[in-house]
């Protein structure tokens, strides 16, 4: 399915979800929101994970200077141009304002004071000690109060237990389609519409597993893998078609839309343990020691991650595996840990290519030079 | 600059803090070497905790040598022997004789010194650059990295406090691949003060105080930490004090451009206390009785008509030329980010209170009511700081690359127009020196607004 009929569907299906009385909460697309209770609360937890373009970009600078992460520019173009393509923005009811990154804050701000979306806070620590998780715990609780306040009843633990339970099975079935060997552009769509849509898109992964598995989808033999960490690819963006036109196949998407999202799964030991279903939420934030907004270990397990799946790669394949570090133009965290991240790994023999870039579509000529480049090296 | 210089000389203490700035390798050095104190590299005034514990706190800048111009370095001298207001004075009564070749070398000093600190900035900024951070940072984390990067290895630990901006957080924590030796203290502030967030820094400060006593091995007794805070009130006393009872009136001790290069030189001293609180603390209150000395005897200038302009932020760069183009152009230039920002507020020390949990308040204050978890709150700490100091004028330095302060703009200029009613303009910012002529072009045209 292409972006344009993707996007279209899913504003029929949000309109249904609107009709049965379900109330929209929109957030910048971060791994660390609890879209469990979102869910809980019979919310439907929406998330902006939508490429941009040069008008999109453009229409934000009346907020925000052009020096802001291109992502974020875009998420507001999307709130004051409304194209048709995203009418579905005019359900959302309310907005998560959040900080993963100082632009999401900002973002999320904006869009809510600007655009008239009433705001919900959920902000998240940098670090991860015991009373960084004991704060994480109070958000948790805070949100969850105002949730109950808008519903008008309380949030069942068994409620949020189900949706916890619901969203790691999810998220395991979605593991399934990262081991898949098919072409990372087919991959990248199945993980953008299922994330988009959520656990009721569960019986369609299902079955495209089943697919596949009775009729595998080949993949040319020439193309150089790749995994991509950093910056997402997300919806509307061409990056992996450049990629895939330069002769590469991303096999692991090392990012938020990817594997930080269902990498994220409680372990049955944990559901067994007779914890509190936040103590679960806790736990998975806790876990989630590969995204980028927490200090101040997230380069050295950055590191480790990459280096062990390298490793096992090269071992089980007998062949290279190239990684291009995304970086969408002025974003904090990737770009200032790129330099580190790339000495690092080339320290340990593994050659990165850093792809800093924004949406305009002047620079997607220099961007495929660079990814030839890079995929050519790789011979 | 000769008016300022002419002025500056009589203000001793202001020498003094700028000679301590500027001498700080020697001073760290004998430190470090002679003394076995361990130093810790601070940014943003946080360095309580550092002088606490016994620690030599310090802005990473100051390891460097600078190029001191040679009369400040035979005044220095001169002061360890007669004393600094010995040494003041007489400049003074020379350069009232009208000895010119004196009043030249006069001059000369604290022109270098300005000048001296901006171009150390600038070089530091070219070596962050040099060394892998993305030109599209902002001035004041690319200067960071490069003082880290040149000079950060001369440390024993670097005090990493957390605030709301992504990118500073993500630049302490490349600290230790830029420096493998330092140990890295940490201190997480909660984003927002909700449940018992409170007790979570707490906790979280004592453990940065027991990272401490492994750094020094020594025990760190709240006594200890309590008189390190009577000290810093002390400093923020009087810090205060010039901000609002003289920054903000009508009679000036000196000609505003001086009063402004003062505060800049307080706003950049502030972060380590020139690696020595007790001095600090004496220079800035002989500095807040000098000032007030002079007013009383009707020395300095009316400035009554010359509007207030209140430019800020500057604590993560911005033009040092601004303060003089706004004089030239009939103003006077206000400095007061700390303030703004709630890193004057002062901390109890009642012997019964416990030192952590009142830092914890203090730094608490600062994220929620300061700084801000958002821009709709750190907007509000820029309208209180104009109202407090009566601004007739804002100017905003709009950081090319900072995403936390310089993203508020656009939010600030429709509350300053809808609560304050006073004219505000924003200038971007990349580099000291870079686009002057066009700098002087905007505050022209804004200046124009109080003709």
């Amino acid at each position: 399915m292409d972006d344009l009929s993707l996007l279209s569907d899913f504003s029929l299906f949000l309109k249904e979800k609107k009709l049965e009385g379900i109330k929209i909460v929109a957030y910048l697309a971060h791994d660390n929101i609890p879209e469990e209770l979102l869910d809980a609360a019979e919310f439907f937890p929406l998330r902006l994970m939508f490429g941009g373009n040069d008008d999109l970009m453009d229409a934000s600078h009346d907020f925000l200077p052009p020096s802001t992460c291109a992502f974020a520019q875009s998420c507001i173009g999307l709130f004051s141009t409304k194209p048709n393509e995203f009418s579905f923005l005019e359900l959302v009811d309310y907005f998560i304002v959040s900080n993963h990154c100082v632009s999401d804050v900002c973002v999320s701000e904006i869009i809510s004071k600007y655009f008239n979306i009433p705001r919900l806070n959920f902000y998240v620590p940098y670090t991860k000690n015991e009373s960084s998780l004991k704060y994480f715990k109070l958000e948790l609780l805070n949100l969850k109060s105002k949730l109950e306040d808008i519903r008008g009843r309380e949030i069942a633990n068994e409620e949020l237990l189900e949706s916890i339970k619901k969203y790691n099975n999810f998220k395991k079935i979605l593991l399934e389609i990262n081991e898949l060997e098919i072409l990372g552009s087919k991959k990248l769509n199945v993980i953008h519409e299922a994330m988009l849509y959520g656990p009721d898109f569960q019986p369609d992964l299902e079955k495209f597993i089943q697919n596949v598995k009775e009729k595998p989808l080949p993949i040319s033999e020439k193309s150089k893998d790749i995994l991509i960490t950093g910056c997402s690819i997300f919806i509307n963006d061409n990056m992996v078609d450049l990629i895939e036109e330069g002769g590469g196949n991303i096999i692991f998407f090392d990012t938020w839309i990817g594997n930080h999202y269902y990498s994220q799964i409680i372990d049955d030991n944990s559901f067994n343990s007779e914890k509190e279903p936040l103590d679960l939420l806790v736990l998975k934030f806790k876990n989630n020691v590969y995204g980028d907004h927490s200090v101040p270990n997230f380069l050295e397990y950055k590191v480790a991650q990459i280096e062990n799946y390298y490793q096992n790669y090269t071992k089980i394949k007998g062949k290279k595996l190239g990684v291009i570090n995304h970086i969408i133009k002025f974003c904090d965290h990737i770009s200032l840990m790129s330099s580190f991240l790339k000495d690092k790994l080339q320290e340990k023999g593994i050659q990165v290519l850093n792809l800093e870039r924004d949406y305009s579509r002047a620079n997607r000529g220099q961007l495929s030079t660079r990814i030839e480049a890079y995929l050519e090296m790789m011979k | 600059m000769s008016l300022i210089a002419d002025e500056i000389i009589q203000f001793s203490s202001v020498l003094r803090i700028a000679y301590n700035l500027l001498t700080g390798r020697n001073y760290l050095k004998r430190k470090k070497f002679r003394e076995k104190e361990k130093l810790v590299a601070v940014t943003l005034p946080f360095s309580d905790l550092a002088f606490a514990a016994g620690t030599i706190p310090v802005f990473p800048i100051r390891m460097h040598q600078f190029e001191i111009n040679k009369y400040l370095t035979y005044l220095g001298s001169a002061s360890s022997i007669f004393g600094w207001d010995t040494v003041s004075n007489f400049l003074g009564f020379v350069r009232n004789l009208g000895i010119e070749d004196v009043s030249k070398l006069v001059d000369g000093i604290i022109e270098d010194v300005i000048d001296v600190i901006n171009k150390k900035y600038n070089e530091m900024y070219d070596i962050g650059i040099e060394n892998g951070i993305s030109s599209d940072f902002c001035y004041g984390l690319k200067s960071l990295v490069g003082m880290h990067v040149s000079k950060g290895s001369n440390v024993d630990a670097c005090l990493n406090v957390t605030i709301r901006c992504s990118a500073y957080n993500k630049y302490l924590e490349s600290l230790k691949a830029i420096n493998q030796g330092p140990k890295q203290i940490w201190i997480d502030i909660p984003p927002r003060n909700i449940g018992n967030a409170i007790e979570l820094l707490t906790d979280n400060i004592t453990n940065a105080i027991k990272d401490f006593e492994n750094l020094t091995g020594n025990t760190i007794t709240d006594n200890q930490i309590r008189e390190h805070f009577k000290i810093g009130n002390q400093v923020k006393r009087s810090y205060k004090n010039i901000i609002y009872d003289i920054s903000a009136s009508d009679f000036y001790p000196c000609n505003p451009a001086t009063f402004s290069e003062i505060m800049a030189l307080l706003s950049i001293t502030y972060q380590d206390y020139n690696s020595n609180a007790t001095r600090y603390r004496d220079n800035i209150v002989s500095l807040e009785k000098e000032m007030r000395e002079r007013i009383r005897k009707g020395i300095g200038m009316d400035v009554s008509n010359m509007p207030r302009i209140f430019v800020t932020p500057m604590f993560g760069g911005w033009e040092p030329k601004s303060h003089e183009i706004i004089y030239e152009l009939g103003g006077r230039a206000l400095y007061a980010d700390w303030e703004l920002l709630q890193l004057l507020e002062e901390i109890p020390t009642s012997p019964n209170s416990n030192p952590a949990e009142n830092y914890a308040r203090f730094l608490m204050n600062a994220t929620e009511t300061g700084i801000g978890c958002d821009n709709d709150k750190l907007t509000e700490s820029y309208l209180r700081m104009a109202r407090d100091l009566n601004a007739d004028g804002m100017i905003f330095f709009q950081l090319f690359g900072c995403h936390s302060i310089s993203n508020c703009y656009s939010m600030l200029r429709e509350k300053i127009r809808r609560e304050l009613e006073i004219p505000t303009t924003a200038i971007t910012f990349n580099k000291i020196g870079e686009s002057i002529d066009q700098m002087k072009t905007r505050i022209g045209a804004f200046m124009e607004m109080f003709n």
